[in-house]
């Protein structure tokens, strides 16, 4: 019985561990489902789209200086409405009728792990 | 009465011609299902994958659309001699696609197409896409407007050209129904629920989703 407690304190205990890791899995795998084709599984944007007839560099996200340039709402709205709305390639799709808030959020904190940054704030 | 009399084996042949292709599906199904070919293609919709990881689960294509998607000789066609359509594996991002598909025997290809092509939507509107020669509004928005070519091989006046995520459309014209481009891009969760490719409903045109099948569908 005690050891039966035991078991569930440590469920409980561990249940926001778990979740949390769930959530960065989640980035991760939109990622390799949605963005990976274009900017490579590792985020340095080098996808397999990106052959000689590829007319742009899709971004590479492991580059830290330039990523503390743009903001999470900078990302966020390229996400939603594609390279256009950044004054960016038609190349990057709208994905905003593909996925959640959820997903795009999980998205943005992913390519904040790539990055190793903050990004600017506002 | 004389055209009672001419009409009858008319008729009678009508039906006859009905059964039989009815028999050869029934006997296409058996070969479908003898040579496992289940085990990686599902014919019984509507689609059920709801996260990313039952489609990763997928190991190849649905088929229980594949009347209304493929035309009948590119199908029978590509049954005796099947070629990667997509130049990665499937469900893949960087493995390329090894080949090796299974082939049926020669006399399983024309029942298994039978089979296939029995498998119908009815999203899908007979006659909705009206394809001509040429379609410059789908082209500026299949080349500039929207990103499809960066996943989609197609036909250029050199070669081809275009991305490799996505399944070549080089050919389209043959292989896919304009109908079902269209069905696909207005209705994408009916046939896809989750799938590499951007949902563009909301995005494009009813009349532009329109113009892009139509372009697609000239691709040779």
């Amino acid at each position: 019985m005690t050891r039966l407690f035991l078991i569930a304190l440590l469920i409980v205990a561990l249940g926001p561990v778990f979740t949390g890791a769930a959530q960065a899995a989640d980035g991760k795998a939109l990622f390799g489902f949605y963005c990976a084709q274009c900017h490579g599984t590792e985020g340095e944007g080098d996808g397999p789209n990106v052959t000689g007839d590829f007319p742009v560099d899709p971004r590479n996200f492991t580059e830290t200086a330039e990523m503390e340039k743009i903001s999470d709402a900078d990302i966020r709205n390229v996400i939603i409405d594609g390279g256009p709305i950044a004054d960016k390639s038609p190349m990057m799709p709208p994905w905003g009728k593909t996925l959640t808030d959820a997903e795009i959020e999980a998205l943005v904190g992913y390519l904040r792990q790539l990055c190793n940054c903050t990004g600017k704030t506002g | 009465m004389k055209t009672g009399v001419s009409v009858f084996p008319a008729l009678v042949l009508l039906v006859m011609t009905s059964s039989l292709a009815q028999a050869d599906a029934a006997a296409g199904q058996a070969a479908f299902e003898s040579n496992g070919c289940q085990s990686c293609h599902y014919t019984q919709g509507p689609a059920t994958e709801k996260t990313i990881a039952d489609q990763l689960a997928k190991k190849g294509p649905e088929l229980w659309y594949a009347g209304s998607k493929f035309q009948r000789p590119w199908l029978e066609a590509w049954l005796a001699d099947p070629q990667p359509i997509r130049s990665m594996k499937f469900n893949s991002v960087m493995e390329p696609n090894p080949g090796g598909h299974a082939v049926l025997s020669a006399d399983q290809v024309g029942p298994v197409a039978d089979y296939l092509m029995s498998l119908r939507s009815d999203m899908v509107v007979d006659g909705a896409v009206k394809v001509k020669k040429k379609n410059l509004k789908g082209k500026l928005i299949f080349i500039k407007k929207m990103p499809c070519s960066g996943c989609h091989q197609f036909p250029t006046k050199k070669k081809f050209s275009g991305g490799l995520s996505g399944p070549s459309l080089i050919g389209a014209g043959e292989r896919l129904n304009p109908d079902w481009i269209l069905a696909y891009l207005r209705e994408p969760k009916v046939f896809k629920p989750v799938k590499m490719m951007p949902v563009f409903v909301g995005v494009l045109s009813d009349k532009d989703m329109k113009n892009v099948a139509a372009h697609v569908a000239t691709f040779k």
